[in-house]
């Protein structure tokens, strides 16, 4: 109960901080640099309140390197475990997301081949990567010093169109879907057949992602989830137009159903520098509010990032600004870690009452939308 | 011994030495009867006139642990896929009937379940199509509770021949080979059912660990591809493995193998395909059979099978799977799963010990899946998972 206790009272522990974040500037003389010193304080927060990554694109980054070695550190990736230490990163989503014309039934196949992969490479560095399924064991990885992996989001093109597959690569460990590029959740929405996956990943406790959702996919979400929903890599539509962006009525009802929005640092969906990034997250906290706002890397999935925010060690740059535009501990300590782990308890309280109430599933598409 | 005490004493037998059995297609007949709507054949209840199988009979049988068959058919392209519901059909089974059923993984999970009177339930995978030349694939089946895979079903795969398919790569190609050692690596038990002899022996060679055929007789008593040949039933005591009887009637009982390929060659002069199932071609079957009665198996028939497997392979390395719900015939005395106390009456009164009881019934079974465990342990310490694939290894 321990990580309970932590995440309930997230104020009580900036009582636990002050002689760090006391190192104040004007007593650092002519030769102290403001910057370092707002770094320092980052650092600071960062050690008690590790970032929880939303989208890492390392398992299919990896997939074509033909040796890699993350303990020690690799130049070939924006990932590895020195940098993960360096940022302060204590649990990354790592995506199982495939490229384009993986799809079908090589769908499915691929996406075992991937969960596979994920499971040998946190095998393999046991003293830096911990495999986590809950809020709880996120929190033990990060107590014992290791970044915490959890599976997902998948593409929603990995059910192959039966909940029985849902269910089975749930068993694997699969804790998040993106409910897009499939017939059931199309530009026109969720069918009957998609509403089905829905309640029933609300019953297994596997959290939809709408990043790259249609909109009517979302609005119907939102409507039919009993459990919050992620958006994994969407940031202010108000700043900036891309489509995963999310316009402010959205934002607004995320805020309303306390989803999570995780703003992606990257420069084609939020701009070229921290600052743009920090104006992104400024934006969602004042429309959807603080606790439905967090942070998703998107480091090794092909993007190209913000000056400063290079690869998984630079998140100290992000909060740093933060601090210096006045966000305080609690609503950091909420941006960091604290929303993901409230999205993951909640996820799982929702699933342990609707199996209560629902038995597995047994629609079929062909029945629901044929 | 009468005939109603070596029953008792059966009886009595499988109440401390239940039966482990190698293969039941439970959920293939609950996906080809009811789309896996586990309500609409609740196995809580009396399902004799949809299936072979349900909780009472499973008990009267006097079974202990079960196999559950994943088996997807192999002609079809979406083999991982439909396997992967095979294995959520086991989990909702294991899920809804708790004081029934209990999820075995390990040998020791396997002797919890007897203690507790619960029916440990494990999974094996019918046919290496079902990892779609994925050693990845291979290995989320076992991470998924799958603990044997055997290596064909009744066509051949890339990397392995089947017993009644025309030779391919001559029995286990380079890839095969590495399939069985990431097989032993994982601790999932090589099942040689359903392969060719050729791929039999590749396999015993390759093998780390025991293996075992989930449901094959013995080819000597009734010679028919899918049964066992005694020089590999002579190599199974060195290896540690075992090979289960199964009942199938056509290929237990010479006059049912000699009906059968009459039958199918009365199909072919009719221009049909051996295996169709329209109108017409049952109309021409069914003819068939009424001019020929369809020859019936007994008890004993699967009996002199046993008898013939102990003698060459050792009371070690025998055991028994029934293939229910996978044969539309059983025979006579063991028409379904609650017949097994039948077959141990029938072994009783040919003299038969309780102690080769006990090993026939549980004790080998469980000593083979902690034997594969052991190897598994032994072989991770000094190999990582493998990704061979079918082209690097076989071109």
């Amino acid at each position: 109960m321990a990580d309970l206790q932590d995440e309930l009272h997230p104020p009580a522990e900036v009582g636990g901080l002050p002689q760090l974040l006391g190192a104040v500037p004007e007593l650092c003389a002519s030769g102290s640099d403001p910057d370092a010193d707002l770094l320092e304080r980052a650092r600071a927060l960062l050690a008690a309140h590790p970032v929880a990554d939303g989208y890492s694109g390392l398992p299919w980054a990896l997939r074509h390197l033909p040796w890699f070695d993350l303990e020690v550190g690799e130049s070939a990736v924006d990932t590895d475990v020195p940098r993960l230490r360096e940022g302060h990163v204590g649990a990354l989503m790592w995506s199982l997301h495939l490229p384009e014309g993986l799809d079908g039934d090589r769908a499915v196949g691929a996406t075992l081949e991937q969960l596979d992969l994920v499971k040998t490479v946190v095998r393999n560095h046991p003293e830096g990567l911990r495999l986590a399924r809950t809020a709880g064991q996120t929190t033990d990885a990060r107590n014992c010093g290791r970044a915490a992996v959890l599976l997902g989001p998948a593409g929603a093109a990995a059910l192959g169109d039966s909940l029985g597959i849902l269910r089975s690569l749930h068993a694997l460990g699969l804790r998040a879907l993106t409910l897009s590029g499939v017939s059931w959740a199309s530009a026109a929405g969720l069918t009957r057949f998609g509403e089905e996956v829905l309640r029933e990943m609300n019953r297994l406790g596997v959290l939809a992602d709408l990043s790259g959702a249609s909109d009517a996919t979302v609005r119907r979400t939102l409507a039919v989830s009993k459990a919050p929903v992620l958006f994994s890599r969407s940031a202010a539509r108000a700043l900036r137009p891309h489509p995963a962006n999310l316009p402010d009525d959205l934002l607004a009802e995320l805020g309303a159903a306390k989803g999570l929005c995780m703003v992606p640092l990257t420069a084609e969906q939020t701009g070229p520098t921290v600052r743009d990034v920090a104006d992104h997250l400024d934006h969602v906290r004042a429309v959807a509010g603080a606790e439905c706002v967090g942070l998703s890397g998107t480091y090794d999935a092909g993007t190209a990032h913000p000056q400063e925010l290079g690869d998984a060690s630079c998140y100290p740059h992000l909060v740093a600004e933060l601090l210096r535009r006045g966000w305080d501990e609690a609503g950091l300590a909420l941006l960091t870690w604290g929303n993901v782990q409230r999205l993951l308890r909640e996820s799982d309280f929702t699933a342990k009452a609707a199996q209560q109430r629902r038995p597995p599933s047994t629609a079929k598409i062909a029945e629901l939308d044929g | 011994m009468t005939a109603e005490d070596s029953s008792a004493t059966a009886r009595e037998l499988l109440r401390e030495f239940p039966v482990v059995d190698g293969h039941n297609d439970l959920p293939w007949a609950l996906r080809e009867q009811v789309r896996y709507d586990l309500d609409a054949r609740d196995i809580a209840t009396d399902q004799s006139a949809h299936l072979h199988t349900d909780l009472a009979r499973l008990r009267a049988g006097g079974v202990g642990a079960q196999y559950w068959s994943v088996y997807v058919r192999s002609d079809l392209p979406d083999a991982v896929p439909a396997t992967l519901e095979q294995i959520d059909c086991v989990r909702q089974l294991i899920a809804r009937y708790p004081s029934a059923l209990r999820a075995a993984r390990t040998a020791a999970d396997m002797e919890a379940a007897r203690a507790e009177g619960r029916i440990a339930s494990l999974m094996g995978a019918e046919g290496g199509h079902s990892i779609a030349n994925s050693l990845a694939t291979l290995r989320a089946l076992y991470a998924l509770g799958v603990r044997y895979m055997t290596l064909t079903h009744n066509d051949n795969v890339d990397w392995a021949d089947s017993a009644t398919d025309e030779p391919g790569v001559g029995g286990l190609s380079a890839f095969g080979r590495a399939v069985v050692r990431e097989m032993n690596r994982e601790g999932m038990l090589v099942d040689l059912s359903h392969v060719a002899a050729t791929t039999m022996r590749d396999a015993l060679d390759a093998s780390l660990a025991p293996v075992i055929f989930s449901h094959s007789s013995a080819r000597a008593v009734c010679d028919h591809p899918r049964n066992v040949p005694d020089d590999v039933l002579e190599r199974l005591p060195s290896n540690g493995g075992m090979a289960m009887v199964t009942f199938v009637p056509k290929f237990v009982l010479q006059a049912a193998v000699d009906w059968t390929a009459a039958a199918d060659e009365n199909m072919r002069e009719h221009g049909f395909h051996h295996l169709a199932t329209t109108p017409e071609a049952m109309k021409v079957h069914r003819a068939f059979e009424e001019r020929t009665p369809r020859p019936v198996a007994t008890v004993s028939t699967v009996a002199d099978h046993l008898d013939h497997m102990r003698e060459v392979a050792g009371v070690d390395h025998i055991g028994i799977g029934g293939d229910y719900d996978g044969t539309a015939f059983t025979p006579d005395g063991l028409n379904d799963v609650s017949g097994y106390p039948n077959l141990i009456a029938e072994l009783l009164d040919r003299g038969w010990s309780r102690p080769d009881l006990a090993k026939l019934t549980w004790q080998n079974a469980v000593r083979v899946l902690g034997a594969a465990e052991d190897v598994a342990r032994d072989v991770r310490s000094t190999r990582g998972p493998s990704n061979a694939t079918l082209s690097e290894l076989d071109g």
